[in-house]
């Protein structure tokens, strides 16, 4: 084409219109376009609400980690196993995660979307767009679910999807099966460590193995509410987590003493409530986990006795601690008691208690070992050396230090003849969105036209279609 | 729109050009050369554009107000304010002659026919390029005189705080720049994009750009990697203070970090300040335009916090009623008030800075520079405060009072009442504000949506969530002490000083807690472990970890690197089946242990400039004025420009940086996710 000339009109033919991947957790709602290899939008699931000139408003996104709101309280539609509990709310966190970056607040003018012709003069002014245009009018969606997720569940996701949201077609997929895909395996056993679950889940070729799929609220949530427990006896004063919005200015002070800072006072109708300091001690404590906790790398679980007659716990406390600064402007260094916060998660005997924390004492079967114990006898034998030899680690809370590690040797414990091998990507990204990049995967391929539920399919036989075509 | 046949003269340069670049066919898609590319970077308040690319990169030559006034017809927009009489005054250029001819001609005739002169001047020859364009640049601003200054009634913004909120005047907008500058067919486009457009808008403007103006190539490149380009860094955290909104940007090895970015952070922008201002200033008679022009004043400054503020905190000395007590007022340090015919609109601003701008430069030669310098400043200020006051000999912050030019148009009563058409003119006055000029950034006194402390304390805040969702956290570090500070808003006087005073009360970490791992040489600082060991994270430092310079600095620490028996690490053979390395989380430092702001490359001498002049008028409107003094906040059209240059035409699309309308025509508007940037 000699680009001297204007070139002709209408050249464009138009192409179709890449899927929106949405995979909700319980921390965070990753969405994004199918083919990319990070979800362009990732806010959190919690949501605020707050009131102002007597009506009720609600912030979504990370707005609600910047900005303190007169009277703030903090949300999440999202249940502890992970299963949605308030629908209405879900839909619109799960509509902002999407419209936020990728779609804006309407579908795209049918005349701007490339599937119209335009003539060659001028773009017709009057762009009158429906108001009652739907929000993902153009887009086919795939969504994530928890192996466990229950039929309702499922049926109401495919509902808010068609009537709510609109879109053409829709496929509901296993996070579990989506982690494996991004593992390149369409047979894996996928260990996710998530925020409020940690969860285990068979796949064989593509297809989620119900039985064997196990879950425990041993999540990210849990490690923190064990660091609590942790601050509360420390010594030599218990710590406090104050969280930046309610500091104006600190001072430098020596390791362990007490801090000095100017706090900032909000009249008390207007403070925020004890879920939003909740909210933002947690992005404290999710600093401290990056920083200073630890998973004991192994052999054996922190208490036992290491292989030179030194018990492991002496080996933790003799290796240098790490220093943190809170954000009042206490610091203190964090010795073996960083091990300890994490190692309930392989043993229970070792959780640190704490009769306030809302996480009940864990049992030995919540542990990941156990867990994978009962994941695996719930398979068939044939397939299960197939599995451990495709272990894939996801999930935002296996980036705590050490964790691969001790989770190899955990598993080359518990079962010695096989070969066990764990996939464990290098990249954060690729750890923390590993459903989501699976799910990616998914809706660019070919074969997603064949698998995704079209809207009149789901005119004609109604929401149960999910239980049908999405298994 | 001109045709203009290829000349012989492209195809020896682009056959000068070809061997850098063997294997690219010359026949499919001849190079873009310098003086076509067409650069637009929209913003809320005001869209920057520039036509082809100067030997030394400048601010740009063209500022269209980001607005646009409904047509006559519906869904149509006019750049200008249509009034009924065709006989319009022109103020602008001074003849005052009636016209009766449509002014969307008068400019298209008069930027052509500078585009006609301009383009046949051999490449080279930059002095008469520039010349040229300041020709060009002043026939627009005498056009966009003439329109209804006084008011901006029925103007349509169709950005707000960063948004399109109103897309066919967008595309009015975009329609009508583009044919201002009337670009030749083969340009290619480079438009800034706002961090808070969607895929969507994207791909929606995309569209247009192709489909509209037959681009041959088109790029979409991120504000903040713009700055970033501007900089000449790969790792930044890019602040833009805009009009009503901050985009707060962690940006590590060219890349956007989508996650954690404060997108149009409402309520922290420049109006922000100005409503504060206001706030303090309403009651004393202060009018909103009083309030900008205070804030876009020299007097008007941001202490860093902690600093006493000079005086009562509320002097605010102001008439009931400003437009006619004004500075008339009886103390004794005032100047006589600046009555109307001094400050007449004749494209010049008469209010005497003209001399001031003028250094002497055998003074700055042979004498001490910065000496010189500040003496000039003190003469300024001297003038300004009135010259008899021995008290504004002091620096601005220790001053009780200041006082600033207000500048307004003020209609001229004889014409008006001759022709009908109104003439106006500038007019200049003194106003004198108290401590308030400080307080633009405090608090507001009710509180409304938000429990803010400020905005700078939210801009920290933001800064401080942005960084700590980078994933890449052995960047963080590097994040703080790159702090990039650009957009208007932060134009204001100590703005940056006072934003790293709140960074630094609220989050740099105390020494004692990064004596470990903070003072590692950066050759430590990316401790990531090489595959298949075990070793925990502060196990397999090297030595310097154990043997931290500041001994004694904290017993504690001491205490505990002294107790450290050399533990071997309980390695196991590797088992990582990969083979690849384990991210590791742990193993890094908390993050500020300092924070810094970086510095614009020096060569640019156009960007200088560090804000805080004057800019009269610019909030009223009078569009396309030259605003005196534009620096480092405009760092992302100097990023844009040197991107330009790279991607049309140095590397004629290698690096994918910008989409071809071949490749548009392929896969359609969606595929400029592929070349954003």
């Amino acid at each position: 084409m000699n680009s001297s000339n204007p070139p002709q009109a209408g050249e464009y033919g138009g192409d179709e219109v890449s899927a929106i991947v949405l995979d909700p957790g319980y921390s965070t709602t990753r969405a994004g376009f199918a083919g990319e290899d990070a979800p362009k939008s990732l806010i959190p699931t919690y949501y605020g609400k707050y009131n102002a000139d007597g009506q009720e408003k609600l912030v979504f996104g990370d707005d609600v980690f910047v900005t303190p709101r007169p009277g703030l309280s903090i949300y999440n539609p999202i249940g502890k196993d992970g299963i949605v509990e308030d629908w209405d709310m879900a839909e619109k966190v799960w509509e902002y995660s999407f419209t936020s970056r990728l779609t804006g607040a309407k579908a795209s003018n049918p005349l701007h979307n490339g599937l119209n012709d335009i003539s060659n003069d001028e773009l017709p002014t009057d762009m009158e767009v429906e108001s009652d245009e739907k929000p993902l009018a153009d887009s086919p969606l795939l969504m994530t679910e928890p192996g466990w997720n229950p039929v309702k569940a499922r049926e109401k996701t495919i509902e808010i999807a068609m009537e709510k949201w609109g879109t053409p077609a829709f496929y509901l997929a296993r996070s579990g099966v989506l982690a494996a895909f991004a593992s390149g395996k369409a047979s894996a056993l996928v260990i996710d460590i998530g925020a409020s679950n940690i969860s285990i889940t068979p796949v064989h070729d593509g297809m989620i193995l119900k039985r064997g799929v196990q879950h425990s609220p041993l999540g990210g949530d849990y490690i923190s509410s064990q660091i609590r427990a942790l601050f509360k006896k420390n010594s030599p004063q218990p710590i406090t987590i104050t969280p930046h919005y309610l500091i104006s200015s600190k001072t430098a002070v020596e390791a362990g003493q007490p801090p000095q800072a100017k706090y900032k006072t909000f009249p008390a109708e207007k403070a925020p409530d004890a879920t939003y300091r909740a909210l933002l001690e947690e992005r404290t404590l999710s600093e401290f986990k990056e920083c200073v906790v630890q998973v004991w790398p192994g052999p054996n679980k922190l208490s036992a006795t290491g292989p030179t007659g030194v018990s492991n716990e002496e080996m933790a406390r003799s290796s240098p601690g790490r220093p943190f600064e809170f954000p009042d402007g206490y610091n203190q260094l964090f010795g073996a008691d960083r091990f300890r916060v994490v190692e309930s998660l392989f043993d229970a005997k070792a959780a640190i208690l704490d009769s306030d924390s809302s996480f009940p004492t864990p049992t030995q079967a919540q542990t990941l070992p156990e867990l994978i114990k009962a994941s695996l006898s719930g398979v068939d034998v044939d397939i299960r050396p197939h599995l451990l030899g495709n272990v894939v680690v996801t999930g935002a809370s296996s980036l705590l230090y050490g964790f691969t590690d001790r989770l190899n040797h955990e598993l080359m414990q518990l079962f010695p003849g096989p070969r066990v091998r764990i996939s464990a990507p290098g990249n954060t990204g690729e750890r923390r969105f590993g459903s989501w990049i699976g799910g990616s995967i998914l809706a660019s391929l070919g074969t997603f036209h064949q698998m995704w539920i079209s809207k009149k399919e789901y005119d004609e036989h109604g929401a149960n279609i999910v239980e049908k075509r999405c298994k | 729109m001109r045709r203009r046949p290829v000349t012989r003269g492209r195809k020896a340069a682009a056959a000068r050009e070809a061997p850098i670049y063997p294997d690219r066919e010359l026949t499919n898609m001849p190079p873009f050369k310098d003086e076509h590319v067409l650069l637009i970077a929209p913003g809320s308040q005001m869209t920057l554009a520039q036509l082809g690319l100067p030997e030394t990169f400048t601010p740009a030559r063209f500022r269209f107000p980001t607005r646009m006034f409904p047509a006559q017809k519906e869904g149509e927009y006019e750049p200008y304010r249509i009034r009924e009489r065709r006989n319009e005054v022109k103020v602008g250029n001074g003849n005052g002659a009636p016209k009766s001819t449509p002014k969307e001609d008068v400019e298209m005739k008069d930027v052509e026919s500078a585009g006609q002169d301009a383009a046949p001047k051999p490449e080279g020859e930059g002095a008469e390029g520039t010349e040229k364009t300041e020709e060009k640049t002043q026939v627009v601003e005498e056009i966009l005189y003439e329109e209804d200054v006084t008011t901006e009634e029925g103007a349509v913004y169709p950005i707000q705080d960063g948004r399109i909120v109103d897309w066919p005047c967008f595309y009015a907008l975009l329609t009508h720049i583009y044919n201002a500058l009337s670009p030749p067919f083969h340009t290619p486009i480079l438009m800034i994009a706002q961090p808070v457009w969607s895929a969507r808008d994207r791909e929606a403007i995309t569209q247009f750009v192709f489909e509209k103006f037959k681009v041959p190539g088109f790029s979409l490149m991120d504000s903040a990697l713009a700055a970033c380009y501007g900089y000449g860094v790969q790792t930044a955290t890019v602040v833009d203070v805009g009009k009503g909104k901050v985009d707060v940007t962690a940006v590590t090895d060219f890349a956007v970090n989508e996650h954690g970015r404060g997108i149009a952070l409402q309520g922290c922008g420049g109006d922000a300040m100005t409503d504060r201002l206001l706030e303090m200033l309403g009651p004393r008679g202060f009018t909103r335009e009083m309030c900008e022009q205070l804030k876009r004043s020299n007097i008007t400054e941001i202490v860093p916090p902690g600093t006493p503020l000079p005086g009562a905190a509320v002097t605010a000395r102001q008439g009931v009623n400003p437009a006619t007590a004004a500075t008339t007022g009886a103390d004794g340090n005032d100047s006589a008030p600046r009555g109307p015919g001094e400050g007449t609109q004749t494209g010049t601003e008469t209010n005497g800075e003209e001399d001031e701008g003028v250094l002497d430069v055998a003074a700055i030669v042979s004498g001490n520079t910065t000496e010189y310098l500040a003496n000039m400043e003190k003469d300024k200020s001297a003038k300004k405060g009135g010259a008899a006051d021995p008290r504004s000999k002091l620096p601005n912050n220790k001053k009780e009072k200041a006082a600033f030019q207000f500048e307004e148009f003020v209609p001229m009563e004889e014409e008006s009442a001759v022709g009908g058409a109104k003439r106006y003119m500038r007019h200049n006055r003194e106003i004198e504000v108290g401590a308030e000029r400080f307080l633009l950034t405090s608090p507001s006194q009710q509180i409304g949506d938000r429990l803010s402390s400020g905005i700078l304390e939210d801009i920290a805040t933001q800064i401080h969530h942005t960084i700590l969702a980078v994933p890449d956290a052995t960047k963080r570090s590097e994040l703080w002490d790159s702090l990039i500070i650009v957009g208007c808003g932060s134009k204001v006087r100590g703005f940056t000083q006072a934003l790293l005073g709140v960074i630094t009360q609220k989050f740099i970490l105390s020494p004692s807690a990064t004596i470990f791992t903070s003072e590692i040489p950066s050759a430590f600082t990316t401790p990531l472990p090489t595959g298949g060991t075990n070793t925990p994270a502060t196990m397999g430092q090297p030595g310097p970890l154990y043997h931290p310079a500041a001994h004694g600095v904290n017993p504690l620490l001491v205490a505990a690197t002294h107790n450290n028996p050399g533990m071997v690490a309980p390695g196991t053979p590797g088992m990582d089946p990969n083979g690849t390395t384990h991210y590791r989380s742990s193993g890094h430092s908390q993050t500020p242990t300092s924070a810094k702001t970086l510095r614009l490359p020096e060569y640019f001498a156009d960007f200088k400039d560090q804000g805080n002049s004057n800019a009269p008028g610019a909030s009223v409107g009078p569009s396309g004025a030259s605003q005196g003094g534009h620096g480092t906040e405009e760092a992302c059209f100097l990023g844009a420009q040197m991107a330009a240059k790279v991607f049309f035409v140095l590397d004629q699309g290698l690096t994918k940086g910008y989409m071809s309308r071949v490749e548009y025509n392929d896969n359609g508007p969606s595929a400029i996710h592929e070349y954003i940037l």
